[in-house]
């Protein structure tokens, strides 16, 4: 799969999450993802992308953040760009898994999510932005 | 997201059409919350037409469970399809909330 990287940038509203989805959709269908795999990035871009709205800002300005999805030869690579303030998922603690109603805890449920779905998660603090790197592999199984 | 709301012996349907992410859950929440405040203790969601969850939908499901069970009524989650399930599952929710496969199931149940 040698097909050309995608880019996209999205204003920090949650009004935006169908724009993220539509693109998702549209290029994912291109290079011929199955749609159980374009769900799930779809899903964790969403829940990264609804973090970053929720949590990343202290101002009420607007903002951009920019997806970009390369395809490589045997994983997808999605890099989210954003300048809000330093966080990391990948060292944030995960929800424990719920137990019951009662003691269920919903904290960190999208960091969860994210870490479940994806294979890989790297993160880089570059200036006055935020690089997130996810990657997930692409099955050979149809 | 479309929510078509009916009463059926009682029991209030909820029937989701769409997307239910974190654009479109506090409308949801603010439906379930009237009925439960307009006393209804039976609730059933259907999931049939839904095609996308994310953690803040689940967030409202979970929050309204919890409401119905201090009212010590009941909620049903019904016809869910598989990558909506999936959504529980990777959350560990589909451990302790009322999934059942059907409309019937969850009419059953009451």
């Amino acid at each position: 799969m040698a097909k050309k990287e995608y880019s996209f940038e999205l204003k920090s509203s949650l009004s935006e999450l169908d724009t993220l989805c539509q693109n998702v959709e549209m290029y994912g269908k291109k290079i011929g993802l199955s749609k159980k795999f374009i769900f799930e990035i779809n899903l964790a871009l969403d829940e990264l992308f609804t973090n970053i709205i929720s949590y990343g800002y202290e101002d009420n300005s607007e903002h951009i953040i920019k997806i970009t999805i390369t395809p490589n030869k045997d994983e997808l690579c999605l890099c989210i760009e954003d300048d809000g303030v330093p966080f990391n998922p990948s060292e944030f603690e995960s929800a424990d898994i719920a137990c019951s109603v009662e003691n269920c805890r919903i904290g960190g449920l999208g960091i969860h999510i994210i870490k479940k779905l994806m294979d890989e998660i790297c993160y880089q603090r570059c200036g006055s932005k935020n690089l997130l790197t996810l990657k997930k592999k692409l099955s050979r199984k149809k | 997201m479309e929510i078509n709301e009916e009463i059926q012996n009682g029991i209030n349907i909820f029937k989701l059409n769409g997307r239910l992410d974190s654009n479109t859950s506090q409308g949801f929440e603010k439906q379930v919350f009237q009925a439960i405040s307009d006393g209804s203790k039976s609730m059933i969601i259907d999931f049939k037409d839904l095609d996308y969850i994310s953690s803040a939908g689940l967030r409202v499901i979970l929050k309204a469970t919890k409401a119905i069970k201090r009212e010590d009524g009941q909620i049903m989650l019904c016809s869910m399809q598989d990558y909506v399930k999936e959504v529980f599952e990777i959350a560990g929710f589909d451990s302790f909330l009322p999934i059942v496969g059907t409309m019937d199931d969850a009419l059953n149940a009451f």
